[in-house]
């Protein structure tokens, strides 16, 4: 599967190409009332949210689980280049914006306090390719084994682990 | 799990020839002689992989003789690859979520004042 770009190997990679002209995408992920209409998974809400879209600006947010579980989030902007390039760190916060460790939503304590997103959207002719980037695993973390161990079709491997769930 | 064992388990993870080796030890138990063999490598050079991966808890090495058949240990793994998985998932659903959200502006675009 291609993706933007040579993919670090410690970094996740998700890339996806949208019918819309880049400054309607790009202002999808900066203005809070449209990043409140569709981020975060399936059956989430955000009943908060909160974007100083500057270098060095902050944002947070609260996203609602289907359950009705608060998370908030929140983040500084450390590159902004519209409508092209968003680059921002992303942590685990209280409903003030102060950074929690993502113990305190049972993240397990392996999961690092600060993880680092950069999010490129380019010009595909009217369309809008968007990849984002997620960095901040532990040094040496290796995607290629989820690409190449899950998705590239190592039953094996995939099996024995699915029975060790 | 601590984040030490994480990290090393990542770590151990990087390496083509040590993921083949967990690959080999998901279809069963293997000596370091067996798992030498695929690869054109001195023993001493499998038992040092074989090391790192014993260390960051992904297999378990046999009492048994000479032979210590090694043995995979599939939580580690697993664990990094569920956080790994977990992202992956996030920005998959959101970005499904983002497709939704701009064709209802689309088609808010055509029958309203357009712009």
């Amino acid at each position: 599967m291609a993706t933007g770009g040579d993919p670090r190997p410690e970094e996740l990679v998700v890339t996806r190409v949208f019918d819309s002209p880049r400054e309607l995408v790009f202002r999808a992920w900066t203005e809070p009332e449209r990043v409140r209409r569709w981020w975060g998974p399936e059956g989430f809400t955000m009943p908060y949210c909160d974007i100083d879209l500057r270098p060095g600006g902050t944002f947070l947010r609260c996203m609602r689980s289907p359950g009705g579980r608060d998370f908030w989030v929140t983040g500084v902007f450390r590159e902004i280049v519209a409508p092209e390039l968003l680059v921002f760190t992303d942590s685990f916060a209280d409903a003030e914006g102060h950074v929690v460790p993502p113990a305190r939503y049972g993240a397990g304590p392996d999961m690092p306090p600060e993880r680092l997103v950069t999010v490129t959207f380019e010009d595909r002719g009217g369309a809008t390719r968007v990849t984002v980037r997620h960095a901040g695993l532990p040094s040496g973390a290796d995607r290629d084994l989820v690409r190449h161990g899950w998705a590239g079709g190592l039953e094996s491997l995939s099996g024995y682990l699915a029975g060790a769930a | 799990m601590s984040s030490n064992t994480l990290d090393s388990t990542f770590a151990a993870l990087a390496d083509p020839t040590r993921r083949e080796i967990l690959v080999r030890l998901a279809s069963g138990e293997a000596s370091v002689k067996e798992l030498a063999e695929p690869f054109q490598m001195s023993l001493p050079g499998v038992s040092k992989h074989l090391k790192v991966l014993e260390r960051a808890g992904l297999i378990s090495r046999g009492r048994v003789a000479q032979s210590r058949p090694c043995r995979l240990e599939a939580r580690p793994l697993k664990e990094a690859a569920d956080w790994v998985e977990r992202y992956r998932r996030f920005w998959e659903e959101g970005f499904d979520r983002l497709e939704d959200y701009l064709q209802e502006i689309r088609r808010e675009g055509e029958g309203g004042n357009g712009r």
